[in-house]
């Protein structure tokens, strides 16, 4: 009688820690990331209207080093595998010298309304669209879009007016968005942090302060890239506001020993795994698609999460190296098929002008180091370490997943972490940098994502 | 029982052949004493045969197509470095209008190079350092070029000025790595070519030393076709050596030259006296190297370690898992996409400085993360260090120096495809102690089958030629006089 007394209480306890781990929320990461000392007087929490600009002597000092630009010829038929190809390179140079017009592009930046705020000590750049027109009794849903690296702000600029206005552009009108871009600090025109160990889970706090601070208490987050991971962590810190995570990047960083069993034996035994058959599609022959793309398109990663201010020096004083570094990724980024055209194939799915303005956005801020630097705060202590990587997601999670994203993870192994997907769709073509190159299906996916989180209420559901 | 019939047999047999006469002994002798040395004979063919060489083959590097009519130029020209006023101002401009991003507070070298240190490095550089006058440096040994396989191959040939009567003088090949150059051995030069004028008495010891620059490094033609790795720089070099008009030579090498002279030795036995290291690079991790790794770290002496390898090699994880893994991001990189990774550091010579100079900080001494400036002036002078950033500058030779880790590594990850081969020459090697890891002998006889002499030196790093000439020529030395009296 005793013994099963005993068996009944300690099931009934390893439930309780078990389950309650699970559920356990990430804890806000409060933080001072300004110089020096934390002052004693209270924070400025005015919200600052902001206008992107330029000058002549930027323009001037950027011609001079373009004109002084010097490259390597690179070796015979090696198109894009050593990396960008500098014969390719000269012409975006050229391009970027004679056509490209900074000015024009800043009064592109600037159609959309910039802020500035001061968060935690340092300057916090968005840009906040609000619809043009509401329909009667209709409101706009706050939606907070974080990019990654090396993009920026500036890759929502297309799938924008497909959010905020979608009538216009043939979009089902029935749920209408406000949407805010942050800059992630450290990058493009908000400020870089001062203070060491700025990751994820630093930012997620930050852009939570901002949302609240905006006055939104319920909110949407879509993100992708380094996007992906903030929002994640924001729906980790704050499920009771987040009403849905939408994501074009669901990777998962604790792999087991059911992901290796999955990876040797998944192709014969799809069913077993989960699979469908799309997965097996894109993830199989796993060597050649998971481990070998990892290990050639990593070197980038590895070399940030240790030496970020060595590697970024040099990109900050040539535009020529940064664009380098920077087209490379949206090159192989968006079809590795790429790397075998000599032109990296970088002009059928972007044109000159957006790809160099998102290269201007890092150069004119100077911030290359500080984007750089992310990668050693989250990753420096290893991949699957960390808290919020153990922690799951329970907010409705919806998943776009393109094709020619750099590894594709499948439903079976994200509903590990992500414990409430609504909704999870392969799309028909893209790749990482789906808003830019995609916006239309991602928008799509989008809307319909939060079509079903609405109609069901479900942020309801799980609080109950 | 059968214990006395043996000897028994035995003497009956003996008496038999003893009672022959002596046509009779020879028909039983002669037959027997050529299987015996027919026997040695075979016995010493094959064994010989058994010390497989990795193929020379060869090939071609230069732009195009290979120009089948006549034969390839095989003068040896001489060649002195120049600069030009316009050279000069251009880096100057650059210097000037360099963008830096402030450091992270209590970043020290955790971050990479420290942005402060580096403004410090470049205000010298641009104020104090003197192009012209390091030029002229470089010059005062004589350099030569020559074209092998296609490509213009640059080196350096220093002879000694006086050899005493009857002494020989042993040919030494010197090979440099990245992110250095031949201007690593010059401070080592004068010790092996003038040894007594130096205080080092070795004796009947005198070398003349050629370091050539590996295609894509410094002065010499960077090749114009993929697939240039060690195998292809170790034919090159010998061929060198040849043109020169060496038949037997010793071969010294550290970081990518380790490798390279490894390659030679595996290449061409027969030219190479001697193979001396400053590294050894071994790749395979096999199940038994696991299991001896686990057990060193509580019984060292039972799989073949000393204290001090103990010392160098534990804790394992940290110091051979970890720390490699934090070092490795450049090898990463530069190994999967050079031609981006070196796009910018040929276009801005602070961030060439800063790239380079933070190994000549970490591979030093591990220490000199936690510091402000690295630690680089506590073993370097900046001249010295400016002068190899310097030579990568003029030549524009970094995004080609990079390449050279894709067409070695993307083939062969784990660099041990030719360790099957072994290394049977006499080998040296030299382990420092702030070397980025540490090769115990016990693992290095795996590959080197014939180490005469293996030495724990008491100080330096990676940079050993550069950071301790002394140390290293005197372990080269007694290496060498070692193989001589052998």
């Amino acid at each position: 009688m005793l013994l099963e007394v005993f068996l009944v209480l300690g099931t009934v306890i390893i439930y309780f820690l078990f389950s309650k781990k699970k559920e356990e929320t990430l804890p806000f990461k409060d933080g001072w990331w300004g110089k020096g000392q934390k002052p004693d007087t209270e924070e400025d929490t005015t919200i600052r209207p902001f206008k992107v600009e330029t000058t002549e002597e930027e323009l001037s000092d950027l011609f001079r080093r373009l004109d002084q630009a010097r490259f390597t010829e690179p070796l015979e038929n090696s198109c894009f595998h050593y990396g960008i190809n500098s014969v390719y390179l000269r012409k975006v140079v050229s391009y970027w010298k004679n056509q490209f017009n900074w000015k024009k592009q800043v009064e592109v930046l600037n159609k959309y309304p910039h802020f500035k705020t001061k968060i935690q000590g340092i300057d916090i750049h968005f840009v906040h669209v609000k619809p043009p027109r509401l329909s009667e009794g209709q409101s706009a849903k706050p939606l907070l879009m974080v990019h990654g690296w090396p993009g920026s702000f500036y890759e929502f600029y297309k799938i924008i007016p497909l959010l905020t206005d979608p009538a216009s552009h043939g979009l089902s009108d029935e749920h209408v968005f406000e949407v805010i871009c942050p800059s992630i600090p450290g990058y493009g025109f908000s400020e870089a942090p001062h203070k060491k160990d700025f990751n994820s889970v630093s930012a997620a706090s930050v852009f939570y302060e901002l949302m609240l601070r905006l006055g939104f208490n319920e909110f949407y987050a879509q993100g992708g890239d380094w996007g992906w991971l903030i929002c994640t962590n924001l729906a980790q810190i704050a499920p009771n506001h987040m009403k849905g995570l939408h994501l074009n990047l669901a990777s998962v960083s604790k792999m087991g020993f059911t992901h290796l069993l999955s990876i040797l034996l998944g192709r014969y035994f799809p069913g077993l795994f989960g699979f469908q058959e799309e997965d097996i599609r894109r993830m199989f022959p796993f060597l050649e698609k998971g481990l070998y793309r990892i290990l050639s398109e990593s070197g980038y990663a590895h070399i940030q999460a240790t030496k970020p201010d060595t590697v970024g020096c040099g990109l900050n004083d040539s535009p020529v190296g940064l664009a380098a570094y920077i087209l490379e990724k949206f090159s192989s980024w968006t079809d590795m098929e790429f790397q075998n055209l000599e032109d990296g194939g970088l002009e059928r799915k972007f044109n000159l002008d957006d790809l160099l303005t998102n290269i201007m956005i890092y150069w004119v801020s100077g911030c290359i180091v500080s984007s750089m630097r992310f990668y050693k705060e989250n990753l420096q202590k290893g991949i699957g370490t960390q808290k919020h990587e153990k922690l799951t997601v329970q907010v409705p999670t919806g998943i776009a997943s393109f094709p020619n994203e750099i590894m594709h993870t499948p439903q079976a192994w994200a509903q590990k972490k992500y414990t409430n997907i609504v909704s999870f769709h392969f799309m028909p073509r893209g790749g990482h940098f789906a808003a830019l190159e995609e916006p239309e299906l991602l928008a799509k996916d989008i809307l319909q994502f939060v079509g079903k989180v609405e109609k069901e209420q479900l942020w309801k559901k799980k609080r109950e | 029982m059968w214990q006395e019939i043996l000897p028994n047999a035995w003497k009956s047999v003996l008496s038999r052949i003893r009672s022959f006469e002596y046509s009779q002994k020879n028909a039983v002798l002669v037959p027997v004493a050529a299987l015996g040395v027919g026997g040695i004979l075979i016995c010493w063919l094959r064994s010989r045969h058994k010390i497989k060489t990795i193929e020379m083959g060869d090939g071609w590097w230069g732009s195009g197509e290979r120009s089948l009519k006549g034969r390839e130029d095989d003068s040896i020209r001489p060649f002195k470095i120049e600069t030009s006023d316009k050279e000069i101002e251009d880096l100057h401009r650059r210097l000037d209008q360099a963008r830096y991003t402030p450091h992270v507070e209590g970043a020290a070298f955790h971050y990479g190079f420290n942005s402060s240190y580096l403004k410090e490095v470049v205000s010298y550089w641009r104020n104090q350092f003197d192009w012209r006058k390091q030029v002229e440096v470089l010059n005062k040994y004589p350099h030569f070029h020559t074209t092998i396989e296609g490509i213009d191959i640059h080196f350096i040939h220093v002879k000694p000025s006086y050899v005493p009567h009857g002494r020989a003088v042993q040919p030494l090949l010197m090979v440099h790595g990245w992110p250095g150059s031949f201007y690593e051995f010059y401070k080592i030069i004068p010790l092996l070519t003038e040894p007594a004028k130096h205080g080092l008495n070795e004796g009947d010891l005198v070398f003349e030393v050629i370091c050539p620059s590996i295609p894509g490094y410094g002065f010499s033609e960077a090749p114009h076709q993929q697939g240039f790795d060690s195998i292809a720089t170790a034919r090159i070099f010998h061929k060198l050596m040849k043109r020169l008009g060496f038949k037997e030579y010793y071969i010294q090498g550290g970081d990518w030259g380790s490798r390279i002279t490894t390659n030679m030795a595996q290449m061409l036995p027969q030219s190479v006296r001697g193979l001396h290291l400053n590294i050894v690079f071994l790749g395979k991790q096999s199940l038994g190297r696991l299991i001896s790794i686990m057990l060193g770290a509580y019984v060292p002496w039972l799989v073949g370690l000393s204290r001090e390898d103990a010392r160098r090699v534990y804790p394992f994880m940290q110091k051979n898992v970890y720390d490699l893994l934090r070092e490795s991001g450049y090898l990463h990189i530069q190994a999967t996409k050079p031609d981006t990774a070196g796009c910018g550091l040929n276009d801005s010579p602070v961030g060439l400085a800063a790239y380079i100079l933070e190994k000549f900080s970490t591979w030093t001494d591990k220490s000199f993360l936690h510091k402000d400036d690295g630690g680089l002036e506590s073993k370097y002078s900046l001249d010295e260090l400016l002068t190899n950033v310097m030579i990568y500058w003029v030549t524009s030779s970094i995004v080609s120096s990079m390449r050279y880790y894709k067409e070695n590594i993307s083939k062969d990850p784990n660099l041990n495809a030719y360790n099957r081969f072994g290394v049977h020459v006499p080998t040296g090697i030299a382990a420092f102690p702030q070397e980025i890891v540490h090769t115990p002998r016990t693992w290095a006889k795996d590959v080197y089958k014939n180490i005469v002499t293996y030495s724990y030196m008491p100080r330096g790093g990676h940079f050993a030629a550069f950071e301790e000439p002394k140390l290293l020529a005197q372990d080269i030395m007694q290496f060498v006089r070692k193989v001589e009296q052998m």
